[in-house]
């Protein structure tokens, strides 16, 4: 019977993904194992269609492997039902996407708060933790706007900012960047290292970029949906 | 959090303006249709309820069968009240109408017609509710020549309400005096008289006869009666009373009267289901009906249901713009629940608008609507505050109801699938709104076919040859105050250049006179060779003036004497009476009510029958003799300057009456208004109708919309690869024909069942046309077709980079 180890934040012990295609079983995770550790940086590089989103929805539970162990902060996974597994990641885990996904209804402060109402946070509570939240991000002048009034590079900051609202232990970033010009890329790279480094946020990231994967302390390098080379900077 | 789901549910519907705006407008348009509605069938409901006694008050119907006819009845025989009191227990009082065809009120130099005039025991005031403001109710209408009024008959000849101790001249020579003055009768009444003549100074009233029914008796049962023990022994009592007087006029015991297949009953009926449930000879009014209470109901039904299902339909279509923001939500934690409480949140919440949209609707539309119904109906603050709670109630139900299917298919998406874009959830879920479109056009088939039947029968009796001619014919009333003159003054308007002829009697077809008796055709009384008959009494101009044509033998003539024991027969009475040779044989008619004595008549002519009362029924025997009879005048005018003629007959009668109002009607316009309740109901159903089709239509519309946006990336590649813009819209609409094809299929044979059941209730009807069908058919096609062709236009029309680019 595997183990988790007691300094993992996470660990993926032979978790394969496939999806059956008639008689074949197409594999997007064949295999895989992966340790993280609290504070750690990882950047998942790798072609499309490697298996890098189907990796991260894995670890975020928002998707389930079909074989394989799954521990995430000594909890089995695999083993919890729909209900704990959610109550687990609202608590520990934030996402930024690519396409930031804000909802188009809701202002930038309404937004940053959702996570909060769904946590049955009382409203007092809420207006300080969003209020701090704006002023570290410095957007407290748009926190009336609504995402359609902002630039991408503003939107993403939301989504961060939106994400780590309800302090996450791990945060889990899809092509935070792909959507953004270089410059707007970099300043969210900044945020994260600060974030990884001052609060030791745990941060996951899936990028395309060489430069972008540098932020991180390590770099795992997908292929066919198994980890072809693991380096640590 | 419930904050916030108002919040996000009136941002939602605020961002959607097009969706928000089809979807309260469909809503709104079914509820204030569906309100306006449930105000006129409580209104139909709530009859004679103001009566404080109205669950112990009946009112006794009489069925007689004899010599081959039959009579439904709401009047009963005179000495039937006092009998009932005071042979059975049960009763606590009664009271007797006895219509009385309208007076001639005078007061001062006023000289009016009146028709609401009637003659009233004086116990009227223990059964029925009419508050009295001036008199005693207790000893009113005790004495002979004393009269009850309204408060506005007061205003109207006194000009003040206290009225007790005046006097008013009724018929230029009775004098009756003011007793009390009551509070006019409510509008939901069954009755509405304005003069209550004490029945004590009317003679008739205390005759003994079984055999002839002209009062409208009512009885108010003791609070311990029991209804059903009580009409148990009608038979007898009837049988014991009816049954001596039976034997003295034809010599019949009641046993042998039944043996021969006549029968004579005594039923009641309860004063709250006069108004919708009765429609008998002699009845105090033109009464509803539950038929179209019914109808009513259904149709308000029919299109709130198609109002939620375009509520559904929108919503589930709109889905697929929301299945982002349902993914986002559960990624942020939301749990199912939440998303289910925040989309029945925004549901509830359109809902509600459309129900206060729909309440001030109702309220601006209620005087066009009451026009249209011939009502008055008011929304009282009472009611408005009695129906709040329950629009609040109804907008939480519907809007669940109508929210819950969209909550329930919303919620479920998985994120990631939904994040990926991967799902094209949007028409998904297509069977149920496949299955709803489909129900939307068969009702709204169903009722385009059902007006066209409806409409189309109402032509056919406006335009069917009744076998008279009513064009042109005027009718002055109340000729009989010319008493001696009437002769001369009907030859002095014969004489008019403007008038073709004349002919001086009341009894005109559609009229509401009649005089129904029974003739036999032996000098001897026997009920096995008599016919019950309408016997009317006219002059030699009758059908010449009226243009009945004869089938054989000749009409009246004022050069034959002997006409004065002749009569004139229809062909159904000839028929009826089955002689060998009509013509010449002779027929007996009773003089008098008690059937004592005969007079023979000799049948000198056949006329062609004619339709003298509604479509619905069959055409009856009728006889005619000739008498005089002062109940009208009918004028057949020329069709030129008709005013001009009235005004010459006006001289004629002012030179012959210089103090009495000259009235008159049109015979056309008599006959419109007898078949006015039917052409409501046409103009209302198709009035609804177009609505039904409308809120369909705007359900149609947007579903199309949501189709459309959902496949324009299809539509642009379509057309970059070389599609036609006529077949992008081809392949749009076919999906939405198929439904509307489906459901004409359903709903033709309904229609067509519940259509010819309706026409079932006309003796003259036109039976459903297969055009009626087509025509509908292709109606519900045209719209549907224009309806998503307009979508699908715009769509194919549209430059194809620019749809691509924006994905
Ligand atoms: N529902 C599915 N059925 C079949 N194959 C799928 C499904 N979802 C994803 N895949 C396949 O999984 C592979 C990995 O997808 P993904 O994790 O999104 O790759 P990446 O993010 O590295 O580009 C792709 O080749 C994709 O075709
Ligand atoms: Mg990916």
């Amino acid at each position: 019977m595997p183990k988790s180890f007691n300094n993992n934040m996470l660990s993926l012990q032979h978790i394969s993904k496939y999806y059956q295609n008639g008689p074949n079983k197409a594999y997007v995770i064949n295999d895989l194992s992966l340790d993280i550790e609290e504070g750690e940086f990882v950047s998942i590089m790798g072609p499309s269609g490697s298996g890098k989103s189907t990796l991260l929805n894995i670890i975020g539970m928002l998707d389930a492997p079909t074989d394989g162990y799954h521990y995430f902060i000594d909890q089995p996974v695999h083993q919890l039902k729909e209900k704990q597994r959610s109550a687990l990641y609202k608590q520990y885990i934030g996402f930024v996407f690519q396409a930031y996904h804000l909802i188009d209804e809701l202002t930038v402060y309404e937004n940053i708060e959702t996570p909060l109402i769904y946590q049955d946070i009382k409203g007092s509570e809420r207006k300080a933790l969003v209020a701090d939240m704006l002023d570290r991000f410095g957007i407290v002048g748009k926190k009336d706007l609504f995402p359609s009034q902002l630039s991408g590079g503003q939107q993403q900051l939301v989504g961060v900012a939106r994400a780590l609202i309800s302090k996450p232990k791990l945060l889990l970033a899809d092509e935070p960047t792909g959507n953004l010009n270089s410059k707007q890329g970099e300043e969210i790279m900044e945020l994260f290292r600060k974030l990884n480094k001052e609060d030791g946020v745990t941060i996951v990231q899936v990028t395309h970029s060489e430069k972008n994967a540098q932020y991180g302390s390590r770099i795992i390098n997908l292929l066919d949906g198994r980890i072809e080379s693991s380096i640590t900077l | 959090m419930i904050k916030n789901y108002f919040k996000t549910a009136y941002r939602s519907l605020k961002k959607n303006k097009g969706f928000t705006i089809i979807n309260l407008l469909g809503l709104a348009l079914g509820l204030t249709i569906f309100m306006l509605i449930s105000l006129y069938v409580y209104d139909e409901l709530r009859y004679d309820r103001y009566n404080e006694k109205a669950g112990r008050i009946y009112r006794f119907n009489s069925d007689l069968k004899f010599g081959g006819n039959t009579g439904s009845y709401a009047v009963s025989p005179a000495p039937l009240a006092a009998a009932v009191r005071a042979d059975l227990p049960e009763v606590e009082s009664t009271v007797r109408f006895r219509m009385w065809g309208g007076a001639q009120v005078k007061k001062g130099n006023m000289n009016i017609h009146e028709h609401a005039v009637v003659f009233a025991d004086s116990t009227l005031f223990k059964v029925f509710t009419l508050p009295m403001l001036y008199g005693n109710p207790a000893t009113a209408l005790k004495e002979p020549n004393t009269v009850v009024i309204t408060e506005k008959m007061a205003g109207k000849y006194f000009g003040k309400v206290n009225v007790v101790g005046q006097t008013l001249t009724l018929n230029n020579n009775e004098l009756y005096k003011v007793t009390g003055v009551i509070k006019d009768v409510p509008r939901q009444s069954h009755f509405d008289f304005d003069f209550y003549l004490s029945m004590s100074g009317f003679e008739d009233s205390r005759n003994e006869s079984w055999f002839s029914n002209n009062y409208n008796t009512y009885v108010l049962l003791k609070k311990t009666a029991d209804v059903k023990q009580f009409e148990a022994k009608l038979p007898e009592f009837l049988r014991k009373q009816a049954g001596s007087q039976l034997q003295s006029i034809l010599h019949l015991t009641f046993d042998k009267f039944e043996q021969a297949g006549n029968y004579f009953k005594l039923t009641l009926i309860p004063l709250t289901d006069i108004h919708l449930k009765s429609s008998r000879v002699a009845e105090l009014s033109a009464n509803g009906s539950m038929e179209y209470v019914y109808i009513f109901s259904a149709i308000a039904v029919f299109i709130l249901l198609i109002a939620c299902v375009n509520f559904m339909n929108l919503s589930t279509a709109r889905s697929s713009n929301r299945a982002r923001e349902v993914g986002v939500r559960k990624v942020l934690g939301s749990s199912r629940n939440n998303l289910i409480i925040q989309y029945l949140t925004e549901s509830v919440l359109i809902t509600f608008i459309g129900a206060v949209i729909a309440l001030i609707g109702a309220r601006l539309l209620l005087p066009l609507f009451n026009q249209l119904a011939g009502k008055e109906m008011v929304i009282t603050p009472q009611l408005l505050i009695g129906a709040l709670p329950l629009v609040m109630a109804f907008s939480i139900v519907l809007g669940c109801l109508a929210g819950a299917y969209p909550a329930l298919f919303l919620s479920g998406f998985k994120p990631v699938q939904v994040l990926k874009g991967k799902l094209a959830v949007g028409m998904k879920g297509g069977t149920l709104r496949n299955f709803l479109v489909v129900f939307q056009f068969a009702i709204s088939v169903f009722l385009i076919i059902g007006t066209l039947v409806i409409y189309n029968q109402l032509q056919y009796i406006q335009n069917r040859n009744l076998g008279y001619n009513r064009d042109q014919v005027m009718i002055v009333q109340n000729v009989w105050m010319l008493d001696k003159q009437l002769p001369s003054f009907k030859q002095e308007i014969k004489q008019l250049p403007g008038v073709n002829n004349a002919t001086l009697t009341g009894y005109v077809p559609m009229s509401g006179y009649g005089n129904s008796t029974t003739v036999f055709k032996d000098p001897v009384i026997d009920e096995k060779r008599s016919m019950m008959t309408q016997k009317w009494m006219v002059d030699e101009d009758y059908v010449n003036t009226l243009g009945i044509k004869m089938a054989a033998g000749r009409f009246f003539s004022k050069d034959m004497p002997t006409d004065s024991s002749a009569v004139v027969i229809n062909e159904a009475a000839a028929k009826m009476l089955n002689f060998d040779k009509p013509l010449n044989s002779m027929i007996y008619s009773p003089q008098d009510d008690m059937v004592t004595s005969v007079k023979g008549y000799r049948i000198i002519g056949i006329m062609k029958d004619f339709n003298f009362t509604s479509l619905r029924e069959n055409i009856s025997p009728l006889v005619l003799i000739l008498e005089q009879d002062g109940g009208g005048l009918c004028i057949r005018t020329q069709t030129k300057n008709i005013s001009a003629t009235i005004a010459q007959i006006e001289n004629v009668w002012k030179k012959f009456s210089p103090n009495q109002e000259f009235s008159y009607s049109f015979m056309d316009e008599n006959f419109d208004s007898f078949y006015r309740a039917e052409q409501r109901t046409g103009k209302l159903f198709i009035i609804f109708t177009i609505m039904a089709i409308l809120i369909a239509c705007l359900g149609l519309f947007g579903l199309t919309a949501y189709s459309t946006e959902q496949r324009i990336k299809e539509i642009g590649i379509r057309k970059i690869l070389g599609a036609h813009v006529s077949g992008i819209v081809g392949m749009l609409s076919k999906d939405f024909l198929k439904p509307v094809l489906v459901a004409i299929l359903i709903a033709v044979p309904l229609a067509w069942y519940f259509m010819q059941k309706w026409l079932q209730g006309f003796a003259y009807r036109q039976d459903i046309q297969w055009w009626v069908v087509a025509l509908a058919a292709l109606t519900a096609i045209i719209i549907a077709f224009v309806t998503t062709s307009f979508q699908a236009v715009k769509a194919a029309l549209a430059n194809p980079v620019k749809s691509l680019r924006s994905e």
